[in-house]
């Protein structure tokens, strides 16, 4: 087994390796990437491929000839850093940014801090939130490219439906007026939703990936239940207040890469927190910071940042949420 | 000790960025490219000879309870001078470094250099000695504007040679603190090899 | 080592330095003071001749407040031509200061950025790019809307830096604004 996070005792035995762990989450993650080829074609095979390739060989050659160490790709986890990673862009990105996003990831986010096991952020979203300030014009052109599936029907050039509500509010229009003029539809953004990035075109599938993890007993329910209803809450409350200016709990929900956030991302064994104690914290943490984010911030979405700065928060949590020990604690022991 | 291996130590053993981790506002702040981090480092170069100079000239003299206060305004003087000299005759670079000119006057470096060497050793050697640490902090900040803006904006000392930009996060807070972690890492494998 | 300490030493010390001190300083402010005060005009100037039609006054000599916002008037033959208007402006990352030429008959001559703080490389380009992208030279923001087509105006804003191009049009709103009170009181 891999350089996973030790936590304190008890430590059970369980079959589970980090390869097995990986795969479970690869397969949890191939409904929506079969939605996004159905949607996008090649350029989504081909940017999850790059983002693959390139997570793993860069992993390969900063263990082989940089720190020469073992090399440890065989565990999945880079390639599942990499899948993450190309989920997270838009579909019309050009390979080369896939490729530094990799880079950003992998090299600068997980090995410099010691591999799997050690980073303290998620290397596929600080790839993601790099890319995104590096080149703001590539990351927020939504534009969908051809698919082999849908040739030449709708191809538009169509920002998110976020990023269409906070220009809209920040020109002063209402958001009745903005809904009713760019006709989103509940049930469009549930099962698929063209306008976002790679993975997070069905929410359907998303959810899917979720049970099958559940199923699996990969992750536990905690993290994404408390982040979507923290989400949910806290909208609903806003929403209720001042309907014209802040947007309700659906719309927050199925937008922007909540789902695909809380559950593939905010999960992530290394960088969330051990015990369940901690994980609601965190979890709140993060829902709270969207949504402040989504409505006072500069960026449309806040996923991204919102698991980041919670993930710098992970190893307080781990020293004062401990997980419950069998025998009380002896004083003085 | 000789006066090239004042200058020396300045660089390499002593180096102000690399090594003392000192001056960190301005080394971060200022780096957005090589001419940047190089008009930065020459200023406090400037101010780092001259207050060296005449700290260890008047160290003697001054009592030991107001010494920091003492030097803070032989340093403020010196900066305040620098800022009207730029200000009058390069005013865009005067421009670009902004509010960090004023700041070297709390430059950890500028005011460790005269408590840990000037007020003890002397004039001659002290100039040596500001002239080492600032070149090195020169050095340093050219090569981590250098290679900020290498990657950020895809030129060299302004000599631009990509089509359009590069990467943005390399010119913001992020990308200094990236770049400097590295450059760290690095001049410590080459150091270390050395001795 | 250092001299000994008596309250005497400590104060006479203290008050030589910053008298020896300030006396340097007001010799270097008095040789500086002139080439400062040029670097200055020249900017100013070169500002204002970047976007007020050819004259033959110095506009930087004539100039005149109207609302709090400071005007440039330039003269051909002692008729006005056009005045350039220093505004502020609100960006992404700070205030932009401005200044707006315009023509005797309202429209726009030119626009020049003197300082802003918006992020390299995007809303940066507010100084050289962004005034040709949205087009605004020749335009009179009486007859045209200058906003963005996000706001319901005429202007493409730049992509992903849509709160530059915003603050951009705010700042050459304002000085029209100025115009034409400028106007009202002749």
């Amino acid at each position: 087994m891999a350089r996973l996070l030790v936590s304190g005792a008890p430590h059970l035995h369980v079959k589970e390796s980090t390869q097995s762990l990986m795969r479970d989450v690869l397969i949890a993650l191939t409904p929506s990437l079969l939605v996004s080829i159905y949607f996008f074609g090649f350029s989504a095979i081909k940017l999850v491929l790059v983002g693959v390739i390139s997570s793993v060989f860069v992993e390969y050659v900063i263990q082989k000839f940089i720190l020469k160490t073992k090399v440890t790709i065989n565990d999945y986890s880079a390639a599942v850093t990499g899948c993450l990673l190309a989920l997270n862009l838009p579909p019309s990105s050009p390979w080369w940014l896939v490729f530094i996003g990799a880079i950003v990831a992998i090299g600068i986010v997980k090995m410099t801090f010691g591999g799997l096991g050690q980073n303290i952020f998620n290397p596929a979203l600080v790839g993601r939130v790099f890319l995104l300030i590096s080149f703001p014009t590539l990351m927020t052109d939504w534009s969908i490219p051809e698919s082999w599936f849908r040739s030449g029907v709708d191809a538009f050039t169509g920002a998110t439906p976020l990023a269409i509500t906070k220009e809209g509010l920040s020109a002063g229009l209402t958001l009745p007026e903005i809904f009713a003029a760019n006709e989103f539809t509940f049930k469009e953004m549930i099962f698929v939703k063209i306008g976002g990035s790679v993975g997070e075109v069905s929410a359907l599938a998303l959810i899917l990936g979720f049970v099958y993890l559940l199923i699996r007993k990969v992750i536990r329910p905690h993290i994404p239940l408390v982040i979507v209803g923290t989400i949910a809450v806290m909208t609903w409350i806003f929403n209720l207040i001042n309907p014209d200016i802040y947007t309700g709990p659906l719309f927050n929900i199925f937008t922007g890469g909540v789902l695909l956030g809380a559950i593939f991302m905010a999960t992530d064994y290394v960088t969330s927190p051990m015990s369940v104690k901690g994980m609601v914290i965190y979890a709140f943490g993060i829902g709270v910071i969207t949504v402040l984010i989504r409505y006072f911030g500069a960026y449309p979405e806040g996923v991204s940042f919102a698991i980041l700065i919670m993930n710098m928060t992970v190893p307080l949590l781990n020293k004062y949420c401990k997980p419950k020990r069998y025998a009380k604690e002896v004083k003085n022991g | 000790m000789g006066k090239l291996k004042l200058i020396s130590e300045g660089i390499i053993k002593n180096n102000p960025t690399f090594v003392l981790i000192l001056g960190m506002c301005p080394t971060l702040g200022t780096t957005t490219s090589a001419i940047n981090g190089m008009g930065m480092g020459l200023a406090t170069l400037f101010v780092l000879v001259l207050s060296n100079m005449s700290i260890s000239a008047i160290a003697k003299l001054i009592p030991e309870e107001v010494r920091i206060p003492s030097y803070i305004v032989v340093i403020a003087a010196f900066v305040t001078i620098l800022q009207l000299l730029l200000q009058a005759f390069i005013p865009s670079l005067y421009e670009t470094l902004g509010i960090f000119i004023p700041l070297i006057v709390v430059n950890c470096i500028v005011l460790g250099r005269a408590e840990a060497y000037a007020n003890k050793n002397s004039v001659i050697d002290s100039a040596f000695d500001g002239l080492g640490v600032g070149l090195g902090f020169t050095i340093a900040l050219t090569i981590l504007g250098l290679v900020r803006e290498l990657l950020g904006s895809g030129s060299l000392f302004g000599w631009k040679f990509i089509q359009g930009e590069g990467m943005l996060a390399f010119v913001l807070a992020p990308g200094a603190f990236i770049v400097l972690a590295y450059l760290i890492v690095l001049f410590r494998k080459v150091t270390a090899n050395k001795a | 080592m250092a001299k000994e300490s008596s309250f005497k030493s400590m104060v006479i010390t203290l008050s030589v330095i910053c008298l020896v001190c300030s006396a340097l300083l007001g010799v270097v402010y008095s040789v500086t003071k002139a080439p400062i005060e040029a670097a200055e005009l020249a900017k100013i100037n070169n500002a204002i001749k970047a976007v007020v039609p050819e004259c033959d006054n110095n506009p930087s000599e004539e100039v005149f407040e109207v609302d709090g916002s400071v005007v440039y008037p330039a003269k051909m033959n002692g008729t006005i031509v056009g005045y350039a208007i220093k505004v502020k402006a609100s960006g992404f990352g700070g205030p932009i200061q401005m200044m707006v030429g315009f023509n005797a008959d309202g429209t726009i001559y030119n626009t020049s950025v003197i300082s802003h703080s918006e992020t390299p490389g995007l809303g940066a380009q507010i100084s050289d790019e962004i005034p040709t992208r949205t087009q605004i030279v020749g335009k009179n923001p009486a007859s045209s809307k200058l906003s963005v087509t996000k706001d319901g105006g005429e202007i493409d804003a730049i992509t992903a830096s849509t709160i530059t191009s915003r603050a951009f049009l705010k700042g050459v709103d304002a000085a029209y604004k100025v115009f034409v009170e400028l106007q009202k009181q002749q």
